[in-house]
């Protein structure tokens, strides 16, 4: 009899058995291969708990890996745009790494565990181009994607939960991280723009990690979620997805489907004087020649939300599409993450038309929807950076 | 009695691509004939019932090359043409383990794991690389090779199409391309891969039908002649014909018949009619002779020139060419009756990957060998082998509860070595039940009791293949894919247009280009070009995108 | 020493020499640092012990390239070998440019079919020396720089000119591999052996590995002769270093470069292994891409340079016996003008084959494949006396058997080779004096050159012009700006072609006067 077999399908994740008694709405998507909420009750309420309340979500399914040795930092700084000498000890930054072209392979968050230890969570495999990278420094790299599990709890009463759970984080300033107990890790970092905190544990220690925050919970209205009231959180703080607003470059089985990060709008997160960094050159290169595109973000008129629609100037010239596009039910605004093709969205801004087709009850309608360009986030609230952080 | 009549074209060989090449001719308003040696339609993509209850595809095996432009464009589905997808495949070892190809992607990767972590997102950058290159290549396939040393308009006007998708390649692709098609599999499987298992599993698909090992050059693009298919537009996916690979010929035969075509079978040629440069006709066998300004032969480039077609027919400067085309016998097939699904201890009950490409080579060493032997004329000590049992899905080719296996074994030789002489008359019933015994020792990596389960087989030797089929030296691509026979170098440089020396004679086979698999594409293109010839090119529908 | 040089060349080969004498003719400050003693790398005269002088690693000239030659005014005395294609019945052939006899005098049946081929050959070779001279056409914005469509129109019109049918078959072979190439035209013997073994000298292939036919016309170029230089092989370096310090150039031995100093994406010089630091505008390394990279460390590349250049191919299947002999070896059927050529031991592009067959698997060829001369015959100078030295290039031997290299291995080696000579020079193994057995490992030991293959990077056609030694790397700038390559890992490969370091050079020399 065999021993080798690999389940076919999606697999449970460390929480699934919370989660499945939790889930009235049976709705299920696939996250790297395990079974992850898309919605667990109504995608609105789940939304609403996440700029109301405090929310969980799990992110075990995201990529780990572990990088540590005397040559860890020097290895990294040659691995990513910013100046990872510039992220102490104690601290987590956001990080975007290319390929050689200059092109984005993924994006991520980057841990400073300690001055020769990192942990990289991302949302693409990297492991083997973590030991290309790896090459020529000395470094020890390990995949604990299947070690480490992670909760993420959102919500403007997320520290009070953590303090009623015993885990006073008061003096936590934004991307820090520590080490709270043994096993189990706290960053403030987070994916909805609003306060919020990640938990990292062993995979064998989130069930208990689970239930100890349902516990400290009921107090302060916890609730489960699932991607798609997430999703709409991250588009209103205008963070970019794998996959939507860029696709992973090493995944692009299309050519000329990278897009750099000077285009992604992170242009002044590349650190030019650091030394070379992987694709610097041809990012050199981008910055004489110019941006192919950028990527922005746009308030639509009307009130469907305007996902994949296509965008055109003057009504005419088809000059890019929606990349992620919700319904803001906070700042009741139809908003939108955007590509459009240079020079729109830089130097020609006006006169910018979705074209959005909309059924309403077997009726089919063809709308041509003005868009204004904007710079700042859709959703801004000071509780998110507040240290430390106010009870709700 | 002999017969005679006139035709607008005839066709010589109701092979998959002389099928093609009728249908498209018939459409066009030409009266058709295509004439056949065997008493069965199809060349090597047939299906046979040789023991009773048991259907065997026992030439070609799996389909995935035919050009679904060509499919959809003569109504395949309509005269009967199902083809159903595989859903994997593995390679067992010899210590009962095996590594599979799910189809699932995630199962696909934690397979990968189980092996070897870093070859995970390797499987992902190979497989990137792959359909880039399955990409690049596809809008060829259907269109001519240009000669580059023409200064014709047609040529240059192909050859501008190339430079214009090599140019939207972009520098750092279009070297990465080079690299991809002068370079071994072995060498592109090594560049991405640490599991010798994964490497040998995905290896096969680079030799298969060649006379090339692992580490010879150019066997990468080989991979590619395999993977460019596309069932369902799912590219490199593989499938069986229902009812075995003589479905295709079958609804090409009734595709042809409806369209007016005319095939007489058991009709085997004894000569091309020449007159003055043109061609004039053919004869027969029996004696009987037809007349046609248009003769397309679906044979391969050497039987067509070297047995009959009159020597003083050609200038010396082609025939040495033809001469001189390699077509090297490597493969042998073995068909079998199984009495029940034979048992693959090592594998779960009933998983999935059963029913697609079994083999059980584990490293590239171990292929090389194999190659190796085959260069001295023997067969492979270890033999490579691509078995499938069909009947897991397609009822029809086996009675109920039973199963039908197909194995293609490499390396055979054609010139089989005994004794320091080297000739195909060594293939004697013993040499062939040796071969058959060396299979099924290395099968039982496998199934330990696969010679238990033989109902009935049948070993069919490149000799074999050869004296049924007609394919030289049983090579099932008509030619070596090997860059000296591709492109406008296929079969011969200045005639890769479909075209030869004897006006009116046109090579429909997979001795032209774009080459061998059953694609039908260089059916299809030469139909093209006889009726651009013919002043009728407007009745060719538009295939290539 | 102080100042900042124009340049620093690594290594004092063939081909970092012919880079510095043609950057220091330019005008340039250069100075060449070598780990070794003296100059030479892979070509250079080397005391054998008892008397006896020879070449230690190469020892002939097939393709140096007349440009370089011309160019740098280099003065060589060389002669030029016949070939000997020993045959196992004694029936031994000469080809000597087109011209084949029996070795005792006769028509050789072949000759014909042998001339026209090799006349064909010499065509093509010809037509692909030019590329040589010149770095490999670029990919850059497809086929978009302007320069390098006027180079690919010379190239076309040079093809043109061909004739239509020399040019169809040039496209049908170049590809191609040399077993179908010769064996299309010869009978399989000794003179198809012959030509396999040139075709496949150096490389990890064998005759019917597709590409083959690319090395046999690489080898080719020059007109497809072998020359001897007087003096031995290390008369040529001599010469080169000559040229490059009579135009100012300046060689340091003892040399050992520890690293390559980059600062803000630009070369500032290199650190000696003494600690010695040197500083330089530009660096032109002649090591193969990995060691180079090593060098200027990895953080100055992109990952996925690191990983082609991880990736460059160089498996060395060659060994060397040098033997110094008491006196000269009686060879029957040969003349002792004869016996002074280059003797090939390939009695059939088969025997070639099959010799291959065992290095990928990390074995010694049962029969292996030599190229052997006697220089001591045409150079007396060599030796003193009766003496004799017999150089013998050895194939196929893995860089590292299985187990390694142990003394038994190497003896059963060296016992193989000269069993397999001894067959042709009967009472060869009571000539020995001494001799010494260099393997693929020693090679790449001596000379730093990876898996001691003789050309830095397999000289198959996906590291070939375009690509060589890596896709994206092929036109000698190394990533850092200021940092070349110039060694037989680019474009043109190598042999001793003087190629290399000059096309590097001028790449210089382009992008200072931009």
């Amino acid at each position: 009899m065999n021993t080798h077999t690999v389940p076919i399908g999606l697999v449970p994740g460390p929480v699934h058995d919370r989660l499945e008694a939790l889930s009235r709405a049976k709705s299920w998507m696939g996250w790297a291969g395990y079974i992850s909420p898309a919605v667990l009750e109504t995608a609105e309420f789940e939304y609403f708990a996440i700029r109301n309340q405090t929310t969980l979500f799990d992110i075990s399914p995201m990529h780990k890996y572990r990088i540590t040795g005397p040559g860890a930092e020097a290895m990294l700084n040659r691995m990513v745009i910013r100046d990872v000498t510039r992220i102490a000890p104690g601290r987590v930054g956001y990080v975007m790494w290319c390929d050689q072209d200059g092109m984005v392979i993924d994006d991520g968050t980057l841990f400073r565990l300690g001055d020769a230890d990192f942990r990289l969570c991302c949302q693409e495999l990297m492991y083997s181009w973590l030991l290309d990278a790896g090459w020529g420094f000395d470094v020890q790299i390990i995949d604990e994607s299947h070690r480490v599990a992670g909760l993420s709890l959102q919500g403007p009463t997320s520290w009070s939960l953590l303090k009623e759970a015993g885990l006073d984080l008061g003096d936590m300033k934004p991307f820090d991280c520590r080490q709270v107990e043994p096993g189990l890790m706290i960053s403030r970092t987070g994916f909805t723009g609003d306060l919020g905190y990640e938990l990292w544990t062993g995979w064998d220690g989130a069930g208990a990690l689970w239930d100890r925050l349902w516990a400290a919970g009921r107090n302060w209205g916890l609730r489960a979620i699932g991607y798609v009231a997430l999703n709409i959180a991250r588009i209103e703080a205008g963070f970019i997805a794998a996959g939507m607003e860029f696709q992973p470059v090493h995944a692009a089985r299309r050519l000329h489907r990278g897009r750099t990060p000077i285009e992604l709008g992170f242009g002044r997160m590349v650190h030019w004087d650091k030394g070379h960094f992987n694709g610097r050159r041809a990012l050199l290169g981008q910055l004489g020649k110019g941006s192919r595109y950028s990527l922005v973000k746009v308030d639509i008129a009307g009130f469907k939300p305007a996902h994949g629609a296509l965008i055109y100037h003057r009504k005419r010239r088809e000059v890019g599409y929606v990349t992620s596009g919700v319904w803001s039910p906070t700042t009741k605004r139809n908003i939108a993450l955007a590509e459009l093709k240079a020079p729109y969205g830089t130097t020609r801004t006006d006169d910018l038309w979705v074209e959005l087709y909309v059924n309403e009850e077997g009726r089919w309608d063809r709308r041509m929807l003005p868009l204004t360009i904007q710079d700042k986030p859709f959703f801004i609230n000071p509780r998110a950076r507040a240290t430390p952080p106010g009870p709700f | 009695m002999t017969q005679n009549d006139t035709y607008d074209a005839i066709i010589v060989g109701a092979g998959h691509n002389g099928l093609t090449t009728g249908c498209y001719l018939a459409k066009a308003g030409l009266r058709t004939l295509i004439v056949e040696k065997n008493d069965w339609i199809g060349g090597a993509a047939v299906s046979r019932s040789l023991h009773d209850g048991w259907t065997y595809s026992n030439c070609s095996y799996v389909c995935s090359l035919l050009r679904r432009e060509i499919v959809r464009d003569l109504d395949l589905p309509r005269f009967g043409l199902q083809v159903i997808p595989y859903e994997g495949g593995a390679t067992f070892t010899g210590d009962g383990d095996y590594f599979a190809y799910m189809s699932d992607h995630d199962a696909l990767r934690r397979e990968i794991a189980r092996h070897s972590p870093r070859d995970v997102d390797a499987y992902d950058r190979f497989a990137q690389t792959v359909m880039r290159q399955c990409r690049f290549i596809r809008p060829f396939l259907l269109r001519n090779a240009p000669d580059p040393t023409s200064l014709h308009p047609r040529d240059l006007g192909e050859l501008a199409f190339l430079v214009k998708q090599a140019h939207g390649l972009g520098a750092r692709e279009l070297g990465e391309t080079i690299r991809f098609w002068t370079m071994s599999i072995g060498d592109f499987l090594d560049e991405h891969f640490e599991s010798d298992l994964i490497k040998a599993h995905l290896a096969g698909s680079g030799i298969i039908g060649t006379g090339l090992g692992v580490y010879s050059p150019g066997t990468a693009y080989v991979l590619l002649h395999h993977y460019m298919g596309d069932v369902d537009g799912s590219i490199g996916a593989w499938g069986f014909a229902r009812g075995g690979m003589g479905a295709i010929s079958n609804a090409l035969g009734q595709a042809f018949a409806e369209a007016g075509g005319e095939i007489r079978t058991g009709a085997g040629i004894d000569r091309f009619r020449v007159r003055d440069g043109k061609i004039v006709g053919i004869a027969l066998e029996n004696g009987d002779t037809y007349d046609a300004p248009i003769v397309a032969s679906n044979m391969d480039v050497k039987r067509t020139f070297l047995r009959h077609v009159d020597r003083a027919c050609i200038p010396d400067d082609f025939h040495k060419a033809v001469t001189r085309f390699k077509i090297r016998g490597s493969s042998a097939k073995i068909n079998i009756a199984l009495d029940r699904m034979p048992a693959f201890p090592a594998a779960p009950p009933n998983a999935p990957f059963l029913r697609g490409d079994l083999h059980c080579s584990t490293s590239l060493a171990e292929l090389e060998r194999g190659y190796d032997d085959w260069k001295d004329g023997r067969w492979s000590a270890e033999p490579y082998f691509d078995m499938l049992i069909p009947s897991q899905i397609d009822p029809t080719m086996a009675p109920a509860g039973q199963h039908m296996m197909t194995v293609f074994v490499q390396y055979a030789p054609y010139d089989l070595e005994v004794d320091g002489v080297r000739s195909g008359a060594n293939w004697t019933d013993g040499a062939r039940d040796a071969l058959a015994d060396c299979v099924y020792e290395k099968m039982q990596q496998a199934i330990p009791d696969i010679r238990d389960r033989i109902v009935h087989s049948e070993v069919r030797t490149p000799l074999d293949i050869e004296r049924e089929v007609g394919l030289t030296e049983g090579n099932i691509f008509q030619g070596e894919l090997t860059f000296d026979q591709l492109l406008f170098n296929r079969p011969v440089p200045g005639y890769a247009d479909y075209s030869t020396p004897i006006d009116g004679l046109y090579m429909v086979g997979s001795s032209s280009h774009p080459g061998g698999g059953v694609m039908a594409a260089p059916g299809a293109n030469a139909a093209r070009e006889i009726l651009r010839r013919a002043g009728r090119g407007r009745k060719m529908p538009r295939l290539a995108s | 020493m102080s100042g900042v040089f124009d340049a620093v060349v690594i290594g004092a080969g063939h081909n970092g020499l012919a880079a510095a004498a043609t950057l220091a003719r330019a005008g340039m400050r250069v100075l060449v640092v070598e780990r070794a003693k003296t100059v030479g790398g892979m070509a250079k005269t080397v005391d054998w012990g008892a008397g006896a002088k020879g070449p230690e690693i190469a020892h002939l000239l097939y393709n140096l390239s007349p440009a370089v030659t011309r160019d740098l005014k280099l003065s060589l005395d060389t002669r030029s070998l016949p070939t000997i294609a020993l045959s196992p019945d004694g029936a031994h052939a000469v080809m000597d440019g087109a011209s084949l006899i029996f070795a005792a005098g006769g028509m050789h049946p072949q000759a014909a079919d042998y001339a026209a081929l090799h006349e064909r050959l010499c065509r093509f070779a010809a037509f692909l020396g030019q590329l040589s001279d010149k770095p490999p056409p670029s990919l850059a914005g497809g086929l978009a720089s302007l320069r390098d469509i006027g180079g690919m129109a010379r190239l076309g019109l040079g093809l043109k000119r061909m004739g239509k049918a020399d040019m169809r078959e040039f496209l049908r072979v170049i590809l191609s591999n040399a077993h179908d190439l010769i064996l299309d035209e010869l009978p399989d013997g000794p003179i198809a052996g012959a030509l396999a073994a040139d075709a496949v000298r150096g490389v990890w292939a064998g005759p019917r590995g597709p590409g083959s036919v690319f090395t046999l016309l690489y080898r080719m170029g020059q007109g497809g002769g072998a020359a001897l230089p007087i003096g031995g092989i290390g008369a040529v370096t001599d010469a080169l270093a000559r040229a490059a310090t009579t135009a100012g150039a300046e060689l340091r031995f003892g040399a050992g470069v520890a690293s390559v100093e980059v600062e803000a994406d630009t070369v500032r010089g290199v650190t000696l292994e003494d600690g010695t630091k040197i500083a330089a505008t530009a660096v032109l390394s002649s090591l193969a891409p990995l060691p180079s990279l090593h060098l200027a460390g990895a953080a100055h590349f992109d990952v996925e340079t690191t990983r082609r250049a991880r990736k460059v191919r160089a498996k060395g299947t060659v060994a060397k016996l040098n033997i110094v002999l008491k006196s000269a070896p009686d060879i029957p059927g040969l003349t002792d003008a004869q016996t002074a050529g280059r003797l090939i031991v390939a009695p059939s592009a088969a025997y070639v084959e099959s010799a291959f067959n065992p290095v990928k698997y990390g074995a010694v060829s049962k029969h292996p494949v030599i190229e052997a001369v006697i220089p001591s015959l045409t150079d007396p100078s060599l030796c003193d006396g009766d003496r004799q030295v017999l150089s013998a290039v050895v194939q196929y031997v893995p860089h590292t058997p299985e187990g390694g290299w142990t003394d038994a291995g190497r003896a059963a080696l060296t016992r193989r080779i000269i069993d397999t000579l001894a067959a042709y020079m009967p009472g060869l193994p009571e000539l020995i004096e001494g001799k010494t057995l260099l393997t693929p490992a020693d090679i790449e030991h001596l000379t730093g050159a990876p898996g001691g293959h003789w050309h830095h990077a397999e000289m198959s056609i996906d590291q070939l012009l375009t690509v060589r030694p890596m896709n994206g790397m092929a036109r000698y700038a190394f990533g850092v700006s200021g940092l070349y390559l110039c060694g037989a890992s680019a474009h043109p490969g190598g042999d001793v072609t003087g190629s290399p370091g000059p096309n590097a050079a001028r790449r210089l020399l382009q992008e200072r006067s931009a």
